[in-house]
């Protein structure tokens, strides 16, 4: 019985250790990405790694995920993107674009070559590849 | 004419992309895209007030339009504005008023982008020196006014090419390089008259520090026809995180190995109390030889957001030239 209470107790604590895991993802036409890249990818610094063409998913504004990736990730606040997007427009610059679900922005990344996003880590399809890991 | 046709194109795709507006959920501050096309079009304003020396001025002063967008490599950029649109001076009780309904030219160029590292631009654009001069325009500032540093120790915009080598690892490297070799689009819109700017940037961001210099040279048109060399050096430095934001710049300004302009910067601190509301205290300093005038001056000022985009500001100035102190408040939107 105990050994079953443990068995349970590890079970949870590891799925919810799990949950809390993050990856930022491209599909296989992409090379390796540093931390930086990421930050300027998609702070729409550039566009581009290397010579090839990039493009960044975001996740709705208030999702969660989305939240954690800008603080753990970019190091930014909801309300320092929001003045960073405002002086990015008269720059003539424009925020990557969003999609609702982390299902939307997996299907994205496995069918347009140059994509990086964002999800949880247990939803990372096969055939995609893995840049950078955090949790909350 | 020329102009005045660029003024309906703009109302006309004003009107076209308020069809979208709904759609895609326009928010202030971001623009909006005309219909599915690489056009995204915005603007701004400022209204603003100042008490100095027992006279009240009002102003319509910034009325701008944007418009830009990209497709693959290139992207590109075209803002005109009126500036000084409106103004109503006071004293003792007697109005003047004057208009200006020039449309100025105050961007316009082509980006392309070579790769992750280059990148290259030709038209007129707000020169790359220092970090005030990016971000000019009143709603995006953290006060009414300007530093006096940044209208004296370079020209605010080049007419030419500009190229960009930018590196991105643990920190973020980059190096400016500006090319002006011809006259400018709007000689008149600028706060020296040149036909010749070259100058080199380097800039250093790591976490929420940025380091950047400037050194550069321009040839600057003067009265009767003549025109002298002036060479310029300019020290930038900031400090960004969520709760303040610390900015400095540091110039100096020569022409034929003597100084025009001995020094000239400010320290800037601005607190975000929170979301909405900042207060900024900044110290300038100058000295110019040209004009025989140096100053030391504090300001205070407070800035209200209830919007990012839309900026209610408020500040006074203490100059060590008394006549010089002063009230300012504005009211600018981004849209």
């Amino acid at each position: 019985m105990k050994a079953i209470v443990t068995y349970l107790i590890g079970t949870l604590l590891s799925l919810q250790l799990f949950s809390d895991e993050y990856a930022v993802v491209t599909n296989n036409s992409v090379e390796s990405v540093t931390l930086g890249q990421i930050k300027a990818l998609f702070l729409k610094k550039t566009g581009y790694l290397g010579n090839r063409a990039i493009v960044p998913v975001n996740l709705s504004s208030r999702n969660p995920i989305r939240v954690s990736f800008e603080k753990r990730v970019l190091h930014m606040s909801f309300n320092r993107l929001k003045s960073y997007w405002t002086k990015q427009h008269y720059l003539g610059h424009r925020p990557p674009i969003s999609m609702k679900s982390q299902a939307s922005v997996n299907a994205f990344i496995q069918k347009v070559d140059g994509s990086i996003g964002y999800m949880r880590l247990e939803k990372v399809a096969n055939g995609m590849k893995i840049v950078y890991r955090w949790s909350d | 004419m020329l102009k005045s046709l660029v003024v309906i194109l703009f109302i006309v795709m004003s009107l076209l992309a308020q069809e979208y507006e709904e759609e895609k959920s326009y928010e202030i501050g971001e623009g909006f895209q005309v219909g599915e096309l690489p056009l995204y079009i915005g603007g701004y304003f400022s209204l603003d007030y100042r008490f100095k020396d027992s006279q009240s001025r009002y102003r319509i002063d910034d009325l701008a339009f944007l418009a830009y967008g990209s497709y693959e490599k290139l992207s590109y950029m075209a803002e005109f504005e009126y500036k000084e649109f409106y103004t109503l001076s006071e004293t003792d009780n007697e109005y003047t008023s004057e208009q200006d309904t020039t449309l100025h030219i105050e961007r316009l160029y082509a980006d392309y982008t070579f790769n992750e590292n280059f990148m290259f631009r030709a038209g007129k654009y707000n020169s790359p020196v220092g970090f005030w001069n990016l971000l000019p325009i009143n709603v995006l500032r953290d006060t009414t006014s300007s530093p006096i540093s940044t209208e004296m120790i370079f020209p605010k915009f080049t007419t030419g090419i500009y190229a960009s080598y930018t590196t991105y690892h643990e920190g973020e490297f980059k190096i400016d390089a500006i090319l002006q070799h011809n006259d400018d689009f709007d000689e008149a819109y600028n706060n020296y008259v040149i036909d010749e700017h070259y100058a080199i940037g380097i800039t250093y961001s790591l976490n929420e520090m940025d380091f950047k210099i400037n050194v550069g040279t321009f040839d600057n048109y003067m009265p009767e026809n003549t025109t002298r060399l002036l060479h310029y050096f300019l020290a930038s430095f900031k400090y960004e995180t969520e709760d303040y934001q610390v900015m400095s710049e540091l110039g100096t300004q020569k022409s034929n190995g003597s100084f025009t302009t001995k020094y000239a910067g400010y320290l800037q601190g601005a607190y975000y109390l929170n979301e909405q509301n900042t207060a900024i205290l900044r110290l300038e300093s100058y000295d110019d030889n040209f004009s025989d005038v140096e100053d030391d001056i504090a300001i205070i000022g407070y800035t209200y957001r209830p919007l990012y985009p839309v900026a209610i500001k408020a500040e006074y100035q203490f100059h060590s030239l008394k006549k010089e102190n002063q009230f300012l408040f504005s009211f600018s939107v981004l849209f």
